[in-house]
Order: structure tokens, then C-alpha cells, then sequence
């Protein structure tokens, strides 16, 4: 299923930018902080279509970025798997970055100043501190980014078309049979969706809430 | 063993600017809350940088902005005991301890981790989460925790105000234990002045981010050089000074003339005697050379606490409300049942030797 694998690389793929960035949003001191924090919630406001727009003309053939990627790959971006996923990932990038930053503020300071005076580094202090004391922030940057990239439509429909096992993902192809009048496939799909969105959600913030428990609660 | 401070630190609305210095005995930081305690504290542990100053521990420069050098906290080997403790939730009282202990063999680790809770009596305790141990036991894994990392220094941070009144008893004495086998440097912030008097054996005085007196424990509470460290170290009674010919001052707040012990040097601006030196006793019939400083008084206003009774006297004349006295006096019940029924004025007692006088 083309969306299940989109939106686990998105996750991964997000998981991976999102820790860093909101490790620097958590922590950095720097006067002009709100701007980035501005730019990573453009995705929240910006109709998807804009977002689309920006990112087809921009690594299309014609602009210089579509045509670094394009030297470097033999290939633009646009309509193609890595093109959506380029799209999901900024889309989804404040449901990520949002959760885990206001994980990562909610560690009690003196928790991080208290590895520092015994010897921890920055990264161990990360690692061994601040990360096990935020799952639950990094888990719901997870589930949100994984859950909105299978939901999404503006951003795949600009950027990767509607192109059958390439871009084609689930809520673009009930958008189609739609348009075509196929309701009873459209409804078969969309119950899917809905049922196995729930069920990840469910599953995920049910078992956070569990792993959480294991220290706060026992005994 | 020594620990150099000499640094200014200016945020809006405070500037700390304090001087002292720690050898092996416990030092005691005193001073009420906002004046800059904390801060200096932190600035030792490099969790907070100065604008100027030197730090130096046993010789190694921790902090010089002169030369530029800023060690970062994680390299200072400098132990802290936070005011809340701030043991890491997610670990064990083990993990807790060996958080910050060396690379070792795993044996080894176990080893040293099992020496560390002995030394606080938690051996018993080392798989159990924080959550789920008592302030106290809390309080004794974060020392053990900051000694596992074997520091040159150890900062305590108002160790016992988390803690219920009666766990504090036990605690200091197993603190002041700990402290006598350490080797490094202790500094002990505290606002409570018996507490700092029993744990450490010099003391700095703060006030409003700077040094208001410095020096061996008995000598700061017998001559306090100023009113304001006087206030702090729990002085109740001032009153402004006068001096006199022949070692007497007037006490003009009070409207009496006492004769003074202490020896004293530039003019005395107020004159002061601690509550619990203020002595009580029926009026008698007494010749004119055994009145001095001894003076006819009335109650105010009186609190009692389960033991003791605080009481506030008026000299001279009866008081017109329980506002208007001039005088606590600090006394065991026992005391003030002997006298309480006897008919008014009594005598205060303002013995010469425990009279003392204040330049500022």
C-alpha cells in the first residue's frame, strides 16, 4: 500500500530532522528563535496548495534547485515517490517538530544542569536524559506525522500527480473513484482509512501511556 | 584543600558581587532569600557564568575573565546537591548513583555503587525508582550521587528545606557524618542560621548580592559588625546608640542607659542584645549600684511555642497597646510560669557581657 509506506518513511524521515530541530527550539537562547519556530508552523496555516506550488516550480526543471537535484540524480522531483515524499515531510514537519520540542521543555532544567555537574556531555546528557523524559513528546511527533501524511491530499495531488503504484496514494485514489462515481469503492477505502487510523492512534497512545506508568506509577 | 570565589555577576535588578573563600571545614553561606546565595552556588558549579571574577579550585582556575577561562560544568568535578534533589525519575536509586561515575567494568560499577548507598544506609533501596522513596531517603541518594563522582567540591544547596521538620534532625546529623569523612571543600547555602551554625564551622554572610561578614561561626553571632547581619544571624532587639563616658551607651529606642562589655572602637550606631539573652525576674527591692542595667518593665503581648514563650516588654512604662514594646525576650515555659502571676512592672536584665554594638 503506497500510503503506509509513504507515511512510515515520512515519519522515520521526520524523526530523524525533527529531533535536532526541536532540540535547537527547546533549548537555543538566540534573540530571532521565533522566526524558525514561525517558518516550521508555515505547514499548520498554508493552504496545502501553496505548499505544493512552491515545491513543484521550485524543484522543477526549471528552477536551480530542480536542476542541482536534477544533476546530481538524473532526475526532477516532481511525480515521482521521492517528490511526494520531499512534499509529506515539509507538510508534516511542524506535527513533528511541534510535540517533540514541547517534550523536550518540559524537562525539569535542574534534571539536565544536574548530568552536567556530573560530568555528562551535551549528546549524553540528550541521550540518557532529556530523550527517555520526552517519549511521549517524540512518540506524538510520530503518530501525528505518520497519521496527517496518510491523511493528505493538496500537497500529493501538486507535487506527485496521480500517477498509479507511484503517487497514487489512498485518499487521492477515493478522490478519484468519486469523480468517477465508484461510491461503493470509495466507501469500502474510506472506511479503511478511518478504521485503521484509529486503530494506529489507539494502539500508540495507548501503549505511551503504559511505558510512561512504568516509572511514575510503581509501587 | 581550597576553594577561591571572587566574582560579579549583574542581572536586571540584582547585582551579586561576593568574595570568599573555603578550606577544609564546611562553609556556610547564609542570608535571607535574594541575596545572591543560590546564584553564587551555581556560579561555582558552572552553571552560571559571571561578568568578572576568578574561581579557583585547590589551584585549577574554574573560572578567570581575564584569562578567559570558562571550564564548562561537566569538567569541573564539582558535586551539587540541588535544592529539590532533581534525581532523574526515569533511573533508579543505582542508575541514580552511577550516573555520573567513571568508566568501569560493569563489576566494578556494582561495586562502588553498593559502597556509595552503604555509606548513606541505602543499601536496601537500590532498585526502587525516586517516586518512590521518602524526601529524606530522596536527599541521601542525591549526596550519594554527587560524591560517586568523587568531587573536589561539594555545594549544597539548602539541603533540608524540602524535608518535614522532624526527618531534619537525623539528616543533618548524618550530613554533618558525611561531610567530616569528605575531603574537598564544602560550601552550605542555607537562610536558616542553627542549621548553618551546626553543619559549618565558618560563615559568609549575604546580603543583597554581597558579603555583609565573613568569618569563624561563634565570632559572626557574638559581634555581628552590622545590623543587618545581625537581623540575619536572628538578632531581634536593636535599638539606635549613644556613647557615654566610662563604657556606657544610651539606648535612645529604649530610653535607658546600659553599660556595654565589649570593646569598640568607632562611635556605635544601635546597641542590640538577642532575644534569648534578655533575662526576666520579679521586681525587688535592690540598692542604686546593683541596678545597672536592669530596668522596670511591662508585657505587651506574649506567643508561646510548645516549649518556649516569647514575650514583648515595654521599659519604663506600661505599654498603651500590645504594639508598643521594646523589647522580645525568649524563655522556657517553666520560666515564665514562675513569674507570670507576680504583679507588674517585673525587671528585664540586660546583662553588660551580652549586650553588643553595631557600627552600621
Amino acid at each position: 500500500m503506497l500510503s503506509l509506506k509513504l507515511a512510515i518513511s515520512v515519519a522515520a524521515i521526520l524523526l530523524a530532522i525533527g529531533l535536532p530541530i526541536a532540540y535547537w527550539i527547546a533549548f537555543s537562547r538566540w534573540r530571532w528563535k521565533f522566526l524558525v519556530e514561525a517558518i516550521v508552523a508555515l505547514p499548520l496555516v498554508l493552504p496545502p496548495t501553496v505548499l505544493g506550488y512552491y515545491l513543484l516550480v521550485g524543484l522543477g526543471p526549471r528552477h536551480w534547485a530542480g536542476q542541482i537535484w536534477q544533476a546530481w540524480f538524473g532526475h526532477t522531483l516532481p511525480f515521482t515517490f521521492g517528490g511526494l515524499l520531499a512534499g509529506s515531510v515539509l507538510y508534516s514537519l511542524p506535527f513533528a517538530v511541534q510535540p517533540i520540542a514541547a517534550g523536550f521543555d518540559g524537562v525539569d532544567r535542574r534534571l539536565i544542569e544536574a548530568a552536567w555537574t556530573l560530568g555528562a556531555s551535551r549528546l549524553a546528557t540528550f541521550l540518557r536524559v532529556i530523550l527517555p523524559l520526552s517519549t511521549a513528546g517524540a512518540v506524538t511527533g510520530l503518530v501525528l506525522s505518520f497519521a496527517h501524511t496518510i491523511g493528505e491530499f493538496g500537497v500529493v495531488l501538486m507535487v506527485g500527480g496521480n500517477i498509479p503504484g507511484v503517487t497514487r496514494t489512498v485518499s487521492i485514489d477515493i478522490y478519484d473513484q468519486v469523480q468517477s462515481g465508484n461510491y461503493d469503492t470509495a466507501n469500502q477505502t474510506a472506511l479503511v482509512l478511518l478504521l485503521f487510523s484509529f486503530v494506529v492512534l489507539a494502539v500508540v497512545y495507548g501503549t505511551n501511556r503504559r511505558a510512561l506508568a512504568v516509572w511514575r506509577r510503581r509501587e | 584543600m581550597s576553594l577561591e570565589v571572587a566574582i560579579e555577576k549583574r542581572i536586571p535588578g540584582f547585582r551579586l558581587a561576593v568574595e570568599f573563600s573555603a578550606d577544609g571545614a564546611p562553609l556556610g553561606l547564609l542570608g535571607p532569600s535574594g541575596s545572591g546565595k543560590t546564584m553564587a552556588l551555581r556560579a561555582i558549579a558552572g552553571l552560571e557564568t559571571p561578568d568578572r571574577g576568578r574561581i579557583a579550585l585547590n589551584g585549577r582556575v574554574l573560572y578567570d575573565s581575564v584569562r578567559r577561562i570558562n571550564v564548562p560544568a561537566r569538567e569541573r568535578r564539582v558535586g551539587l546537591l540541588f535544592q529539590n534533589y532533581a534525581l532523574f525519575p526515569h533511573l533508579t536509586v543505582a542508575q541514580n548513583v552511577s550516573f555520573g561515575m567513571s568508566r568501569s567494568s560493569p563489576d566494578e560499577k556494582q561495586r562502588r555503587v553498593a559502597e556509595r548507598l552503604a555509606a548513606v544506609h541505602l543499601e536496601a533501596l537500590a532498585e526502587r525508582y525516586p517516586a518512590t522513596l521518602s524526601g529524606g531517603e530522596q536527599q541521601r541518594v542525591a549526596l550519594a550521587r554527587a560524591l560517586a563522582i568523587e568531587p573536589a567540591a561539594l555545594l549544597l544547596d539548602e539541603p533540608f528545606s524540602a524535608l518535614d521538620t522532624h526527618l531534619r534532625g537525623a539528616l543533618e546529623r548524618q550530613l554533618r557524618e558525611t561531610l567530616e569523612s569528605y575531603g574537598g571543600s564544602t560550601v552550605f547555602v542555607s537562610h536558616n542560621l542553627e542549621e548553618a551554625y551546626r553543619v559549618c564551622e565558618k560563615l559568609v554572610v549575604l546580603s543583597k548580592g554581597s558579603v555583609a561578614a565573613q568569618g569563624p561561626k561563634e565570632e559572626i553571632f557574638r559581634h555581628p559588625p552590622t545590623l543587618e547581619v545581625a537581623r540575619v544571624t536572628g538578632c531581634k532587639n536593636f535599638s539606635a546608640a549613644r556613647r557615654l563616658t566610662d563604657g556606657r551607651v544610651e539606648a535612645l529606642d529604649w530610653g535607658c542607659t546600659l553599660r556595654v562589655a565589649q570593646e569598640f572602637a568607632q562611635p556605635p550606631k544601635h546597641v542590640a542584645i538577642r532575644a534569648h539573652h534578655v533575662r526576666i525576674h520579679p521586681a525587688v527591692k535592690r540598692s542604686p549600684e546593683n541596678c545597672e542595667n536592669i530596668f522596670p518593665c511591662w508585657l505587651a503581648a506574649m506567643t508561646e511555642t510548645p516549649f518556649r514563650v516569647t514575650l514583648d516588654l515595654r521599659i519604663g512604662a506600661p505599654p498603651a497597646n500590645s504594639a508598643d514594646f521594646h523589647l522580645q525576650a525568649e524563655i522556657f515555659k517553666q520560666e515564665w510560669e514562675s513569674f507570670r502571676d507576680l504583679p507588674q512592672p517585673w525587671e528585664v536584665e540586660l546583662t553588660a557581657d551580652r549586650v553588643f554594638l553595631l557600627a552600621d
